[in-house]
């Protein structure tokens, strides 16, 4: 009887070993987690697509420049926080394994996190427009989302082994996210409650903190991983990467001082550091393009690169508009406009064609390379016609500023629906590639 | 043997850049036992490039198909790290 359950238990463990050698020998799939960063990649397409559809339909608020207004709350939180913060996390889920080579911390708690951050966007954004007195309920369960995506990345970056200046752009730019989400809660607690006097300093260091310190630190350090890697380069020394980085920071630091204080000669020199920072960001990245192999550029990646030129150019404007103590409204409220559009979503536009083809080519094809001829990632798009779309967006953002600068609603009303469609027809781009 | 294997690898293509790894000069050495079991010693052209799960699977697979061929085991390694001097010239002229 002993010796009959001794077989049993070395066959069992004979059987064990076998199957577990036959899980590593035909182990050839690949490790990256497809799910989670494509949902939400198409979520993000939705609120893209929505947030464009609600400007159009209220194009009339634009030529007015009346952008403090429950309707372009509900506009710029569908674009920013349903589109590009969306997008920003769904990337991370696929790039912070990559850039630190480190294993996202846990999955559940990413599929989680993503339930908590769609319902809480949704219905926060929605509340923004219909309802803002209790928009702090969508606010509540979009910073129980977004503190979860905090300590998720805080604990997958934690274990890289060897910390580089991309890790310190990606942890300054999630500091930056969490206090956005702040301000942001303290914002909606106010219009609830009210008690709150200087609901004006928290707005303007929310919009700051938000669009310059989350999106622009976390596009600067990917750029140092993706730029490269993209163009091939080969031999570049990323000199200038530090300067920026604490240029940057500072000058973020500078400018949020300046709206509490008041004091317009502060803010002058804030803009002015956040210009050095862009300014040392893009001498290091002309270097890397300068030492490229790959001499002919994917187009959309190229689009992400005009990406940086346009920003640079924006920051420029700021700083010379609080020089010369240029304070009028409108001009503010289109320079961020440009900033968030031609700046952050046209970085992403352009990079989007470069992640969602990866991960649906991992997907359908990675246990087919090498067995059979399988198709490359460029294979996956049009190119021809995404050259088509950034140039619709180039002249539908042009042609909407200029229209609103000089006060022509038809101007408004007809480069905002050509956004619009173009916006529709990106995304049906983007969705096509998982039906290759 | 080798040369076999070696020859197999011009069909794993990178599937961002377009070229074979062989061309690219990812491949630093290809060995094989008496029991033809074959180690490819190979790079890649960035540390955290994120094809690298792919491009060792294809090459596992690619080689797992050369007939008499016995275990196949991919051993990535960054030092010596990639140099753009080790592609070919047609994989120069296609970039």
């Amino acid at each position: 009887m002993k010796q009959r359950s001794l077989r049993t238990a070395v066959l069992k463990l004979q059987l064990q070993s076998l199957v577990i050698k036959l899980i590593i020998n035909t182990n050839f799939q690949s490790n990256t987690n497809i799910k989670l960063p494509l949902a939400f990649i198409l979520y993000a397409l939705l609120a893209f697509v929505a947030a464009q559809f609600l400007l159009l339909f209220h194009s009339n608020l634009l030529i007015d420049s009346q952008f403090r207004l429950p309707t372009i709350w509900m506009g710029a939180h569908f674009l920013l926080l349903g589109f590009a913060a969306m997008i920003a996390m769904g990337a991370m889920y696929q790039l912070v394994p990559v850039a630190f080579l480190t294993p996202i911390w846990s999955q559940k708690l990413g599929a989680i996190q993503f339930s908590f951050t769609l319902v809480g966007i949704t219905s926060l954004s929605l509340l923004l427009g219909i309802k803002p007195d209790i928009a702090v309920y969508g606010g509540i369960l979009t910073i129980i989302g977004m503190v979860l995506f905090i300590f998720q990345m805080a604990l997958t970056i934690g274990k890289q082994k060897k910390k580089n200046i991309i890790t310190y752009f990606v942890l300054a730019a999630i500091t930056c996210f969490f206090l956005t989400i702040l301000a942001g809660f303290l914002l909606a607690w106010n219009i609830a409650y009210g008690g709150i006097s200087s609901h004006n300093t928290i707005l303007t260091s929310h919009i700051t903190l938000g669009v310059a310190g989350w999106f622009t630190l976390l596009i600067f350090g990917f750029s140092y991983k993706l730029v490269p890697m993209f163009s091939l380069a080969h031999g570049f020394s990323m000199k200038w990467a530090k300067l920026a980085f604490f240029s940057y920071l500072v000058g973020l630091l500078v400018v949020i001082v300046s709206f509490g204080m008041q004091d317009t000669t502060l803010r002058t020199g804030g803009w002015l550091l956040l210009f050095c920072g862009f300014t040392f960001f893009v001498l290091d990245m002309k270097d890397i393009l300068s030492k490229r192999l790959k001499k002919r550029l994917d187009k959309p990646f190229m689009f992400s690169l005009l990406a940086i030129v346009n920003g640079l150019i924006i920051h420029f404007i700021a700083f010379m508009l609080s020089l010369f103590a240029v304070n009028h409204l409108t001009i503010w409220s289109w320079l961020i406009f440009l900033y968030v559009m031609s700046w952050i979503i046209f970085s992403i536009l352009g990079y989007l064609y470069k992640i969602v083809p990866f991960l649906w080519w991992t997907f359908k094809y990675a246990d087919k390379i090498g067995k059979e001829q399988v198709p490359n990632l460029k294979d996956m798009f049009n190119e021809k016609w995404s050259v088509l779309l950034f140039i619709l967006f180039i002249v539908g953002i042009t042609g909407l500023t200029a229209g609103a600068l000089v006060q022509i609603s038809m101007l408004v009303f007809f480069f905002q629906a050509l956004l619009a469609i173009t916006s529709l027809a990106y995304a049906s781009s983007i969705v096509r590639i998982l039906f290759h | 043997m080798e040369s076999l294997v070696k020859q197999s690898l011009y069909d794993v293509v990178d599937p961002e850049l377009g070229i074979n790894i062989v061309d690219l000069g990812l491949v630093y050495d290809v060995r094989a036992d008496a029991s033809n079991n074959v180690v490819i010693i190979m790079t890649l052209t960035t540390p955290g490039c994120p094809m690298h799960d792919n491009i060792t699977n294809g090459v596992k697979h690619r080689v797992s198909q050369v007939e008499g061929v016995g275990e196949v085991e991919v051993n990535v390694v960054w030092d010596p790290a990639w140099n753009p001097g080790n592609m070919s010239d047609r994989a120069k002229e296609l970039l």
